[in-house]
């Protein structure tokens, strides 16, 4: 378990502390949290394992490298962290765990209590139907009728209403004869969890737990009495908190929401301050806040930094994916930052814009922490992907660059540009050419005329034979067994399409005949072919075409065999001819694909 | 303490929660009392209805693999709940459309977005995921009406109304993009909206409100490198070089390798002789770029400047290999044939330019001299008339034809030209620009052997010197022979060409290097949208140059030219290469390097007919080694000999 070796790191900031490739740890930033729970001056690692993302969910606390202990969750932890709830001595912080509609907490890692989210509101009518249901009163057609008509006005109504929706008709009433008798609620589920010190700043001073829900809420709660303090409205669901202040003095909720924005709340005011608020381009991956201002990192690999008033202060585009964010506050050497997990497995620590430090890692982290742990006090915990778990010390004698490490001209203005090369030769045509240029010029446009009489010349002769320029199309069969070659021809009025198929010895040639005239039937057609017959062999060598009605495909075929086993291929022309007419009204070209071998009969 | 415990949970549990709590009995581990209490049969209460679980419990940790972009497990957890929910659950669906959406699914995320909209008809999140869909099915109309429903839903949104802007501008009703932009602006200020309402402002050629738009983009985010390449590139366009030079200053502080900067910056360099400087940027472009045809063409030009012809000869033939149907490029090759004397080559990239473009009036000019070495005067004159209808305001085409008329004995329609070169030259237009001093000198040579003109010395109509009226030209004493006449024409009118180069510098605001830098920022414009699924500027650029490729199907379509210059009728594009597309892409930095390189004085009138060109024997020093220089000793080696060459020539 305790395997020391180490990593192939490029940071020489940093010490290995532990390594464990087999925590089989599956959790998130959110979920990690450092705290002296035995005021003893050691920190545990707290961690909330998701297990298996559906069972075997646990409250894992680390001392030193060893498990300490372990507890069983029942739902999964959406995040943990450490408050004082009282002021008894010695100062021993609670644990609280949020999963699903509750929050369990731990003192002295024993269970201590568990808070429920106050229900939600529910619809009147809702309400109504089911204590009409209660006694019978209203049967569940329509009931369910009711429901739904409800749902499509847009009312929320609770999962037992909606669960009733989905059911056949025939279900209904059993379902209604078994849920009718609990109590109806509304119930939503935590997303996020943090605390607000409540009158003093001290680090040990009593905590209040901040909640955001499901509901597009945030919940205040007192640590004593567990009550709900504050709640406070959001225009959409919260993923990430950052809260600072005191509760009963002047505090600051900055949260980021599914809608991809960020909204700051203030004291005194149950809403979002809409003016302040951050609109990102893409899903906030992590938040963080350093002194006053909101470090954004977002899905389209950019890390934002904007002021609390959200303005942006700057973006710079990261090498990689985010996978989350961790303020670094490290105060004995006086150096903030944040330092941000990346999809190709790598942990950056930036100073502002800066790159102070990287730290490669052997996984992609998903969790990260960053503070005391046992008796250090700057110390880097990840956890990664494949549920390893890492810890770094930061070394005493490490400083962090205050400037960017990519500062000053870029590398690449020291690479030469490549400039293609030239030879003697160059140099040579070069010169002949300033010597002849008269000549040179005179010869190329003497020839060009003659490439172009030539080229007429041969025009005409085609045409005059009939053998007009052809489409040719390449066409080969996805069959393993059929290649076909395929010859299109456009005449005025007969189209053709010549097709060879199989693979040899005997092919099969198939001319499709088009009459494309609107009005003329063509009358009178033969078709015949010209081929080497030692090559090939026609079982048909004339084929006699009846009338051809405008606008019809007529299908000839005649097999060839060929009877060369050599390997050769040749080309087989096929004319089609008018009776009375030596000019063929259309010759087709076809080259003939290499026969398999000639099977001896 | 555990009784406490008990009795403060005992009292915040409801009915349903203590349920809940018969489960969390098997929890136990040995230190945990509570649960025992609870398994006391007197507390708890048997079961009577199976818990619901909610839908929506697993929402944040779909959410969270979300956004790390583990989509593989996304798409498990979605499957789970969907599979507990019935599909009743709105974010597990929205986010399985979304991940659709991410892998280029567009069509069967729409259809879940759809979903999503049914199960929750009152999220304007839904619809706007709906039309967002649409969008990128480029169902704009239908885009638009669905962002009116979520409009209803959200009031004042930004991206509502961002949206719809950019559907409209793709519909081309740019006055209500407009008015969407405009609208979106007032609700939240983003560099998007910016960007695209600037676009749509380049759209309709109005160039100046882009220019407003995109500072205010600029005072928005000020250290956004696109923003301020793409303002240093308009006020490149207007004419505001100062402007422009610092915009595109302080977008290469905020990115030191941004491609478009440094390319925009290097040609302005370029522009200012500042040779070395702009080829240690375009260093950097040679490690992101290097398969970039315009950064090989303004490098080749940076080596013209420099006088190393076999360097620049390499890199615009590497850039006309790399777009071969640009005819800037080809421009540029022609030109350093001509310097080159390599008249036969220069005819063929010329006239391969003029097929690109065949409404170039210095394309035609150039031709003309080429065709005039080449010994093909019926063409060469045909090349001269051609490139006077094109451009009638450029005063060095005149000049050039002058001098070709001269020599080929046609003194009349010679000073015919001549008259028509001072008229330009002196038209209120061009005297506010520098002309080029080779330009006048010339001129002021040929003035006397033609016995016209008014001036004797021409100097820079900038300066008040113009001559004082009345004055009327001294006679020139003896006429030279005809035969020295004509070798002091000829040289001049080889003269001419790069004279007309350089003057082109000057004149550029009117001509090519306006047009070229006013596309090289459309282009950028368009790149900085480049994330916007539809048309940049520079693929409409590119595909329009793309289509003359083919040969023209009939040889019909001949210019004059095509039967004048002896042009392969097949070379010839037929004229669909237009204005319409827009210029080349880049800057043609060529200018007054040539100035510098190729002029000579008129005064050294060897009498060797035909022979090197004394500007290119004389000027050009064997250049200096320059251990930093990008073309190392062999290619140096090459130039030499070939100066060498030229020096025996002589």
């Amino acid at each position: 378990m305790d395997s020391k070796e180490k990593l192939s790191d490029t940071s020489d900031k940093w010490l290995d502390a532990y390594n464990d490739r087999v925590a089989s740890l599956y959790t998130f930033t959110q979920c990690m949290t450092l705290s002296d729970i035995k005021a003893d001056g050691d920190w545990k690692l707290i961690i909330a394992d998701l297990g298996t993302g559906s069972y075997d969910m646990k409250l894992k606390v680390y001392k030193n490298t060893n498990l300490m202990s372990e507890h069983t969750i029942m739902d999964l932890p959406t995040g943990v962290v450490t408050f004082y709830l009282d002021t008894l001595e010695p100062r021993t912080p609670a644990i609280a765990v949020a999963s699903g509609p509750y929050i369990y907490i731990y003192k002295n890692l024993r269970p201590y209590f568990k808070f429920t989210l106050p229900p939600l509101e529910i619809h009147p009518v809702e309400q109504d139907l089911w204590d009409q249901a209660r006694q019978d009163h209203v049967s569940p057609i329509i009931m369910k009728e009711t429901l739904e008509s409800l749902r499509q006005e847009g009312a929320t109504l609770t999962t037992r209403s909606l669960r009733l929706l989905q059911l056949d008709p025939s279900d209904l009433d059993t379902f209604i004869q078994v849920q009718k008798s609990a109590p109806l609620k509304r119930q939503t589920v935590i997303t996020c969890l943090g605390t607000l010190k409540k009158n003093l700043a001290d680090d040990d001073a009593i905590s209040c737990l901040v909640i955001g829900t499901e509901s597009k809420a945030i919940y205040v709660l007192d640590p004593e009495a567990f009550t709900v303090l504050a709640t406070m409205e959001l225009p959409s669901v919260p993923v990430f908190l950052s809260v600072n202040g005191l509760y009963d003095v002047e505090y600051r909720i900055v949260t980021s929401c599914r809608n991809g924005c960020v909204y700051t709340i203030k004291r005194g005011s149950n809403e979002a301050v809409v003016k302040h608020t951050i609109e990102l381009k893409s899903q906030p991956v992590g938040m963080e806040r350093i002194g006053k201002n909101i470090y954004v990192g977002t899905m389209d690999q950019m890390l934002h930094c904007f002021t609390a008033k959200g303005k942006k202060l700057w973006s710079i585009k990261m090498p990689a994916t985010i996978m989350t964010l961790e303020a670094i506050d490290f105060k004995p050497k006086g150096f903030s930052g944040v330092a941000v997990a990346l999809g190709n497995s790598q942990v950056q620590i930036y100073k502002e814009k800066y790159l102070t430090d990287v730290i490669h890692t052997e996984d992609v982290v998903t969790g990260l922490r960053f503070g005391h742990f046992a008796r250090e006090d700057g110390t880097l915990v990840m956890t990664t992907r494949s549920g390893s778990l890492f810890v770094k010390i930061l070394k005493r004698t490490a400083k962090f660059e205050e400037r960017d490490l990519s500062a000053g001209p870029p590398a690449a203005q020291n690479v030469k540009l490549n400039v293609p090369k030239k030879t003697k030769l160059f140099v040579d045509q070069t010169l002949r050419e300033r010597e002849n240029a008269v000549a040179m010029h005179r010869t190329f446009q003497r020839d060009l005329y003659l490439l172009r009489l030539n080229v007429a010349r041969e025009y005409v002769k085609a045409l005059e034979n009939s053998m007009n320029p052809h489409l040719i199309r390449s066409h080969r069969a996805s069959q393993a067994y059929s290649s076909g070659w395929l010859l299109e021809q456009l005449k005025p009025n007969l189209k053709t399409l010549f097709v060879v198929q199989g693979v040899g010895p005997t092919f099969r040639l198939t001319v499709n005949l088009q009459n494309t005239s609107l009005t003329q039937v063509s009358t009178s057609l033969l078709i015949t072919f010209e081929y080497d017959d030692k090559l090939y062999s026609f079982h048909k060598k004339l084929i006699q075409v009846p009338m051809l009605v405008p606008g019809l495909m007529y299908l000839y075929e005649s097999f060839i065999d060929c009877l060369s086993d050599k390997g050769v291929s040749d080309t087989v022309k096929v004319y089609v001819l008018k009776q009375g007419r030596s000019m063929p009204l259309i010759t087709g070209v076809i080259s003939m694909p290499v026969s398999e071998a000639v099977v001896l009969s | 303490m555990a009784d406490e415990t008990v009795n403060v949970e005992a009292a915040a549990l409801t009915t349903h929660d203590r349920d809940q709590d018969l489960k969390t009995t098997k929890i136990p581990t040995a230190e945990v009392h509570v649960p025992n209490v609870h398994s006391d049969p007197s507390k708890s209460r048997p079961r009577k209805f199976p818990d619901i679980p909610l839908f929506e419990r697993k929402n944040w940790l779909i959410h969270l693999h979300y956004v790390q972009r583990e989509f593989e497990k996304c798409k498990v957890l979605i499957r789970e709940v969907l599979g507990e929910s019935s599909g009743m659950c709105e974010y597990a669906v929205y986010v399985q459309a979304l991940i659709l959406r991410q892998e280029g699914k567009i069509q069967e995320s729409l259809e879940l977005f759809q979903t999503c909209a049914l199960l929750n008809p009152h999220s304007a999140d839904n619809l706007k995921q709906v039309a967002r869909s649409l969008f990128l099915l480029a169902r704009h109309k239908a885009a638009i009406d669905v962002y009116n429903e979520a409009a209803k839903l959200s009031e004042r949104d930004w991206e509502v109304a961002h949206n719809q802007g950019v559907c409209y501008m793709y519909l081309r009703d740019f006055e209500k993009a407009k008015q969407c932009l405009h609208h979106a602006l007032e609700y939240r200020r983003h560099e998007v909206t910016y960007v695209m309402l600037g676009k749509i402002f380049l759209m309709e050629g109005d160039i100046k409100h882009a220019i407003d738009v995109y500072r205010a983009a600029v005072e928005h985010s000020p250290e956004n490198p696109d923003l301020l390449t793409t303002l240093g590139l308009l006020y490149m366009q207007v004419g505001q070089y100062q402007k422009a030079f610092e915009s595109l200053g302080n977008a290469l502080t905020f990115d030191p390798t941004h491609t478009k900067a440094i390319m925009a910056a290097g040609s302005m360099m370029q522009s200012h002789n500042d040779f070395d400087v702009a080829l240690t940027k375009y260093r950097i472009l040679g490690v992101n770029t290097p398969e970039s045809p315009p950064l090989w063409n303004n490098v080749g030009m940076c080596f013209f400047g420099k006088k190393k012809y076999v360097a620049a000869i390499s890199c615009l033939k590497r850039a006309n290999y790399l777009a071969p149907f640009d005819w800037k490029i080809l421009y540029n090759l022609g030109l350093v044939h001509l310097t080159m004397q390599q008249y036969a080559s220069a005819f063929h990239f010329l006239s391969a330019s003029i097929n690109l473009r065949p409404k170039m009036a210095h394309l035609y000019m150039l031709l003309a001299v080429a065709l005039t070495h080449l010994e093909d005067m019926d063409n060469a004159l045909q090349s001269y008339e051609q490139a006077v209808k094109l451009d009638p305001t450029d005063p060095t085409i005149p000049l050039n034809y002058c001098v070709f008329l001269y020599n080929s004995g046609q003194r009349k329609q010679a000073a015919k030209q001549f008259s028509t070169f001072e008229q330009l030259l002196r038209a209120p237009k061009q005297s506010q620009q520098p002309v080029d001093q080779a330009v006048l000198d010339l001129a002021s040579k040929l003035g006397p052997v033609l016995q016209v003109g008014e001036n004797l010395v021409w100097k820079q109509p900038a300066q008040p010197s113009g001559p004082p009226v009345g004055e009327t030209p001294t006679p020139t004493p003896v006429p030279p022979s005809v035969d020295n006449i004509s070798n002091d024409a000829e040289r001049q009118g080889a003269y001419a060409v790069p004279s007309r180069e350089g003057t082109r510098n000057d004149l550029n605001n009117n001509h090519n290097l306006a047009s070229s830098e006013a596309d090289d920022s459309s282009q950028t414009g368009a790149d900085n949208l480049s994330q916007l699924p539809l048309q940049g500027f520079e693929n409409l650029d590119r595909s329009q140059l793309r289509t003359p490729l083919g040969l023209p199907s009939s040889p019909a379509p001949l210019t004059r030219m095509a039967t004048t210059t002896g042009l392969d009728p097949e070379i010839l594009a037929s004229p669909t290469v237009e204005e319409t597309a827009p210029d080349a892409l880049y800057a043609m930095p060529m200018k007054r390097s040539v100035t510098r390189g190729g002029l000579a004085p008129l005064t050294h009138g060897s009498s060797t007919r035909g022979g090197a060109l004394p500007a290119l024997s004389r000027a050009p020093l064997p250049p200096a080694h320059d251990p930093e220089d990008d073309d190392d000793n062999e290619c140096e080696e090459i130039e030499e000999q070939i100066e060498t060459v030229k020096q025996r020539a002589m």
